[in-house]
């Protein structure tokens, strides 16, 4: 059978997590959007609030699961229906919305304790070139929280992106993990 | 169409009707459909904004497992365990808005405790102002 990688995005509401798993699946994605009921409904009609499901064919790499989780912090224990056996989380900020650094803050908040022990990365989405002052305050975040991990630009919605994402975060789990246990499959499978 | 607001002390006699009414309810939860408390009976036994989260997942992922297997639209989700059930459904009439968590304890009888969710969620729906103007 073919290997699996399951990687997860994290990131505030609107930063592009369920527009990204819809854009790469190769199968009809597995959504949980609700219509918003509070001022979330002035940016767009839905949200997130159980997970987005997603696959995507990486021919002889094997196949890459993508889960998406709600951004709102009141959905946090929906991380641990996704920990198990997970490559690592990308964590995606709208990189063009005022507020990207307030919701990354928050992100950061809810999973800082979850991230310092994955592979992460931070994925820039939704601006072209997003400033090297903008990225030195999220690095300035990340660091607030004990964490280190790259920062890259990425359309969320372009496979060739996403997929520079989950390279480097094999490379992170081949040479930075901290040695967290991973859950192995029986040998059989 | 903008829905009008239910009337809120209705709702919540709803909520008390059924935990006074229905032997083992222990908590009961009208929360709005994407995971925020609308309104609460626990007595303090449950954190209510984690409940109306957990809830919104469960009845939007039993929705999605629904659509994805052609099995119909929801009716409700139940999970039970060895000290407890919870019963999550959505409320007719509310325009799709609120859904009604029930916990209820282990020993508490399943056809009842689903009658009386049932009940309650009619109490609910009746609390919204009748459509047009
Ligand atoms: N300009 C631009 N818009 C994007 C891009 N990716 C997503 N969007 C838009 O941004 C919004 C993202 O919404 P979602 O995909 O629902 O965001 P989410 O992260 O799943 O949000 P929650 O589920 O609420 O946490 C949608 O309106 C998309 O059309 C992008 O790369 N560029
Ligand atoms: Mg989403």
């Amino acid at each position: 059978m073919k290997q699996s990688y399951k990687m997860v995005f994290v990131g505030e509401p609107g930063a592009g997590k369920t527009t990204c798993i819809a854009a790469l699946s190769d199968i009809k994605p597995v959504t949980t959007d609700v219509g918003c009921t509070d001022e979330l409904a002035m940016i767009k009609e839905t949200t997130t609030v159980a997970l987005d499901y997603g696959e995507l064919d990486l021919g002889d790499q094997g196949r890459l699961l993508l889960y998406g989780l709600p951004g709102q912090s009141r959905f946090r224990f929906m991380f641990d229906v996704v920990r198990a056996g997970l490559l690592g989380v990308v964590i995606l900020v709208d990189a063009a919305s005022s507020h990207a650094l307030d919701g990354l803050a928050e992100t950061l908040e809810t999973y800082a304790d979850e991230l310092r022990h994955l592979p992460c990365v931070l994925a820039l989405n939704k601006h072209p070139d997003p400033p090297d002052t903008f990225k030195q305050q999220c690095q300035d975040l990340l660091r607030k929280h004990k964490l280190v991990t790259p920062i890259l630009a990425v359309d969320a919605r372009k496979r060739a992106d996403v997929i520079r994402v989950f390279e480097l975060l094999f490379v992170l789990l081949e040479y930075g993990s901290d040695g967290a246990p991973r859950q192995e499959a029986p040998a059989w499978l | 169409m903008a829905v009008k607001a239910p009337d809120r002390a209705r709702c919540i006699q709803a909520l008390d009707d059924l935990v006074k009414r229905c032997d083992g309810v222990n908590a009961a939860m009208l929360a709005l459909r994407d995971g925020r408390p609308y309104a609460e009976r626990s007595g303090g036994r449950v954190e209510p904004g984690k409940f109306a989260a957990m809830a919104s997942s469960l009845l939007a992922l039993g929705s999605s497992v629904l659509r994805e297997l052609s099995a119909g639209t929801l009716d409700h989700v139940l999970v039970e365990g060895g000290a407890g059930k919870l019963v999550v459904a959505n409320v007719p009439g509310s325009h799709g808005l609120l859904i009604l968590a029930v916990l209820a304890s282990h020993d508490a009888r399943l056809g009842l405790v689903l009658g009386q969710a049932k009940t309650c969620a009619l109490e609910v729906a009746a609390a919204f102002p009748p459509n047009g103007e």
